[in-house]
């Protein structure tokens, strides 16, 4: 993929997803929802922080023109960190030497994180793994949301033969152990991050399926739905103006405690070694590789709390934001 | 006392006591019971505890990092299988324990080292005389002599040949013996066509001449015929074993396959094989075979072995193999003294060796020994010559060996503790030249940037494309170490301008592609079947390509092909070596690979342990171990000595927990 259509598909989402917010910005339910949001300090807090991871994986994502004719395009993250230079190997966070019981060697710079086997500053790959994290979460997003949402509402509302098949199917992929039909659908995808939100895709809508399935039963039997209905517009109208919009709230919690969920997902794969490909940066792979370096005498510890921090920090934010959001959306508050 | 006087005498009167004592009482019991099974030896007890002669019985306990796919000789091709199959049966031929440099043959089952002869047609023939009065195991499986092992004979020797010309058991070695003795292939190819081998047949080139003599009858000259008498494969089988173990059931009982139940003339019978857990080996009682060696050792080692010289073997009675996948449990059991030894992988090398690669005082302070074998394999990154890019542009093969600093990736990868590899033989093996200077293996980004420049691609971009050149590695990055690796190996190209891309697959697939041909870079090892230069330079000789071969750069040279010929049937010789040297310029200049290294292993020796042999080649190398067992027992009490502290503060705890809940429930209630 060039870098310009990179750039274009990273700008693309980011504008969708600001449009969506600013139109559902409009409506009543949403403006009272985000009145109590407002109120709520560790949901402030929460969307504070996933707003810098987000930042941060936009500038891991965009790239600049390349300095040289034949060289790579270096991301904003890359251009940041130009100046720190690669070391020989491990060094500790602040240290001034390598991380050699017995050659030490001077560094060329500091790095906060200390660096890994190959030289490469931690916070750097940390930052970078950010991106990956983002992606994958977001991709699956793009995948899941519709396709559990849309199947949902059409189980619910139209029942009969159209519930039962859609119920067999969700029922028959549950009851596949969720990471084994995972492996099995990476083994025959291959490695890849497209591949693994694919393969993320079609194992996490079934429990949003379920959910707005139950929710738009309730729905189909309200009055104004019945009112919608007697007035004489078609199931494709009463399904996008009325029980989407009051579905919702629910596919926007579902999307941001979800999110957590691929995020932890993707380290998950990449940890057992069927997730991101070689050279990915990713919070897994540095897990995984970190594994092998707690046994080490001295310990390399930086690694695995950086990733795992970074990991921690996303995951709990994630969660606290959801929880956030429910209350928000909650009649009951109201 | 009874249960009843000990309820009268620590419990108070109390109605409700006959319905709350037996549960307290239970509790107690399982509390003790609890404790009864605490302890951190992982190992089941040794079969017996003393010899019949009032000696302890010794056992030895080692680990191996899994368990092996098959025990059969004439299959396993592995060294997890060879570990156990090198107890358990015993080959014609053996390694000398002590003499490396260079590697020594000496005779095991037969009776003196083969008698070469002038064969018909330029040919030769190997006369092998088998040692009078050696048994196989005890084993139901002999009913004829009501269990007990019967005696070897040369028919024993010769069923193993005709195994390995089964299509049923799939020898791996049969392709390469079957050209020097064609009576091999014609019986495959027959067993083939029917679909049943005749083990009635004799077959051409096998000859038993009587009782205790065998003789191989070679169309062509292959001195290496030797080393391969001293592998597993060509190890005798009884017969009867190998048709009992057929994996059916006979009488309500199913045997196990006889790959899975080795019945063996070697220093231990099997005794046990939990497969994912334990294989137990116990001493071959009539094991006459090999005695402990009169010679050969280092002068220093004189008080040590000259007392066990030729005693019987083996020194000790059981052998545990644990199997333990992973290396930091492995490496916490040899630290707790409950493995005898172990191989010193990087993450505990700073602990354990220091600056000047001696042990650090900790360790030495313990008594345990380090030990530095070089292996006799070398690792290399194999370039496929047919491919348009890299086969047809040897600056660009040239360039990108001297990029690649291999220096470093020791340092990173191994703790600087293997050979960087200038030429394809390893240490030990003849020809090897010790100050050898390859030089597209000097690392040199300068000159590689000049030798990329002379292959047309001046800093790495492709003229055709304005782009820079796209090379591709194939890997199986199964491990953080191999991902680790992989991306340094991707940095070192990227260096020169050009652009990886790494191709993760999956082991299956990887050995698709290097027998298809469909790579362009590829990671490859090749570790010495026998320490002779033709089992090196044979990957480099066309005729030998995948996937019948191991040439997976199909690399072709007329010239190397001519001198690999005349080199492979000769014996050392200093015109032989003038040939090696022809040979090693030849892939020096043609550079059909990056040569990467010859690794050298670190291992660690208890001290009730001490190593006997260095040779990498001999397999069954425990028989010749000795143990002190009550030095193993003083040290595993001292080193696990756990302090009281924690449980005194445990208790305390929970009673201070206890202690306080009572204190709140009154309050509260109160």
């Amino acid at each position: 993929m060039t870098p310009w259509l990179e750039n274009l598909i990273v700008i693309g989402g980011l504008a969708i997803l600001i449009a969506t917010l600013w139109i559902w910005a409009h409506s009543d339910r949403w403006q009272r929802a985000w009145q109590r949001f407002r109120r709520d300090r560790l949901g402030i807090a929460s969307l504070g922080i996933i707003a810098f991871y987000l930042l941060v994986g936009l500038m891991a994502s965009l790239r600049l023109p390349a300095p040289a004719h034949g060289q790579a395009c270096p991301t904003i993250l890359d251009r940041l960190f130009s100046g720190v230079p690669k070391e020989k190997s491990y060094s500790a966070p602040f240290a001034d030497t390598t991380y050699s019981v017995n050659r030490p060697e001077p560094l060329k710079g500091r790095h906060p994180l200390g660096t890994d086997v190959l030289g490469k500053d931690v916070l750097l790959q940390t930052a970078k793994a950010c991106r990956t994290a983002l992606i994958i979460a977001g991709l699956t997003s793009l995948i899941y949301i519709p396709l559990g949402t849309l199947l949902g509402i059409v189980a619910g509302y139209f029942r009969r033969w159209v519930d039962d098949i859609i119920q067999y199917v969700y029922i028959t992929l549950a009851s596949i152990p969720n990471i084994l039909l995972l492996v099995a659908i990476l083994m025959v995808l291959g490695k890849g991050l497209s591949q693994m939100a694919i393969a993320l895709g079609i194992t996490s809508w079934v429990g949003l399926c379920r959910l707005i399935r139950g929710e738009s039963m309730r729905q189909a039997t309200r009055p104004y739905v019945e009112a919608a209905r007697a007035l004489g517009h078609g199931p494709w109208v009463i399904i996008t103006r009325h029980i989407l919009p009051n579905v919702m709230h629910l596919v926007i919690i579902n999307l941001v405690l979800g999110f957590s969920g691929l995020v932890l997902s993707e380290s998950i794969l990449s940890y057992i070694g069927v997730g991101a490909p070689v050279g990915t940066p990713s919070w897994g792979l540095m897990i995984d590789s970190a594994r092998m370096e707690l046994s080490r005498e001295p310990v390399v510890w930086w690694y695995l709390v950086s990733a795992t921090g970074a990991l921690f920090f996303l995951v709990l934010s994630l969660n606290l934001l959801g929880d956030a959001l429910r209350r928000a959306f909650d009649p009951k508050s109201s | 006392m009874s249960i009843k006087s000990l309820r009268s005498t620590f419990l108070p009167e109390n109605p409700i006591l006959p319905a709350i004592v037996p549960v307290r009482f239970s509790l107690v019991l399982v509390a003790l019971c609890l404790f009864t099974g605490c302890g951190n030896n992982p190992h089941p007890s040794p079969l017996r505890e003393k010899r019949e002669d009032g000696s302890p019985w010794k056992t030895a306990y080692r680990a191996l990092p899994d368990t092996p796919r098959s025990l059969d000789p004439q299959v396993s091709y592995d060294t997890l299988g060879h570990a156990v199959i090198g107890m358990v049966y015993e080959s014609l031929l053996q390694y000398h324990p002590f003499k490396t440099d260079p590697y020594e043959l000496t005779p095991c089952l037969a009776a003196s080292l083969p008698r070469r002869l002038p064969g018909p047609g330029g040919g030769a023939i190997y006369e092998i005389k088998l040692k009078a009065g050696l048994r196989f195991h005890d084993d139901p499986c002999f009913a004829a002599t009501g269990g007990k092992g019967r005696e070897i004979t040369s028919e024993d020797a010769a069923y193993a040949f005709k195994r390995m010309a089964d299509p049923k058991v799939e020898c791996p070695i049969l392709a390469v013996l079957q050209e020097y003795i064609p009576g091999l292939q014609k019986a495959y190819e027959q067993a083939k066509a029917k679909g049943n081998f005749d083990y009635q047949q004799p077959i051409p080139g096998v000859d038993v001449v009587d009782r205790l003599t065998l003789r191989l009858q070679l169309v062509k000259p292959y001195p290496q015929i030797v080393y391969w008498l001293a592998m597993p494969f060509t190890a005798p089988v009884p017969r009867e074993a190998v048709e009992y173990y057929d994996g059916r059931r006979h009488g309500g009982e199913t045997r196990p396959q006889f790959k899975f139940h080795p019945v063996g003339s070697g220093p231990f019978r099997l005794a046990e094989w939990n497969r994912n857990r334990l294989i137990r080996l116990v001493r071959h009682e009539d094991y006459r075979a090999t005695v402990f060696p009169s010679e050969g050792w280092p002068i220093a080692e004189n008080r040590r072995f000259q007392p066990v010289a030729g005693k019987p073997l083996p020194l000790i009675d059981e052998v545990h193999f644990t199997i333990i996948r992973e290396g930091i449990p492995r490496w916490l059991l040899f630290r707790q003294g409950y493995l005898d030894s172990t191989g010193v992988n990087k993450d505990v090398f700073n602990s354990v060796v220091s600056i000047g690669q001696e042990l650090t005082a900790k360790y030495r302070k313990r008594g345990v020994q380090l030990h530095k074998d070089t292996e006799p394999s070398t690792f290399y990154m194999v370039f496929n010559m047919e491919d348009p890019v890299l086969g047809r542009n040897r600056p660009l093969r040239q360039a990108l060996s001297t990029a690649y600093n291999e220096d470093l990736s020791i340092e990173i990868f191994s703790n600087g503790m293997d050979i960087k590899a200038e030429q394809i033989l390893p240490p030990g093996v003849f020809g090897y030249q010790r100050n050898f200077v390859n030089p597209c293996r000097q690392f040199n980004l300068a000159r590689a940037k000049e030798l990329i420049a002379a292959a047309g691609y001046p800093n790495g971009i492709d003229p055709k494309t304005g782009n820079p050149l796209e090379l591709t590695i194939d890997v199986t990055s199964d491990s953080p170490e191999s991902r680790q690796l992989t991306e340094f190996q991707k940095n070192q190209f990227e260096q020169l301008g050009l652009r990886i891309k790494l191709e993760e697959n999956l082991w299956s697939r990887q050995q698709d592609k290097m027998d298809s041909g469909h790579f362009q870079i590829i990671a490859y090892g090749w570790r010495a079947d026998y320490p002779d230069p033709e089992n090196f330079f044979f990957l480099f000789y066309s005729p030998n390509r995948p996937p019948q071969g191991n040439n997976h750069s199909r690399y072709a040279s007329p010239e190397f092909d001519r001198l690999f010929e005349k080199m492979r049937t000769m014996e050392n010789s200093p015109e032989r070596l003038k040939i090696i040297h022809q040979l090693n310029a030849l892939l020096v200049e043609d550079c059909p690979c990056v040569l990467l290294s010859h690794p050298v292993y670190f291992s660690l020796n208890q001290p009730w342990c001490p190593r006997v042999s260095s040779n990498p080649l001999l397999s069954g190398g425990l028989k010749y171990a000795e143990i002190d067992s009550a030095l193993r027992q003083e040290r595993q009490a001292e080193w696990n000595h756990s302090p009281h502290w924690p449980l005194g503060f445990l208790l305390l705890l929970i009673g201070g927990a206890i202690g306080y809940a009572v204190f709140w429930t009154r309050r509260h209630h109160a």
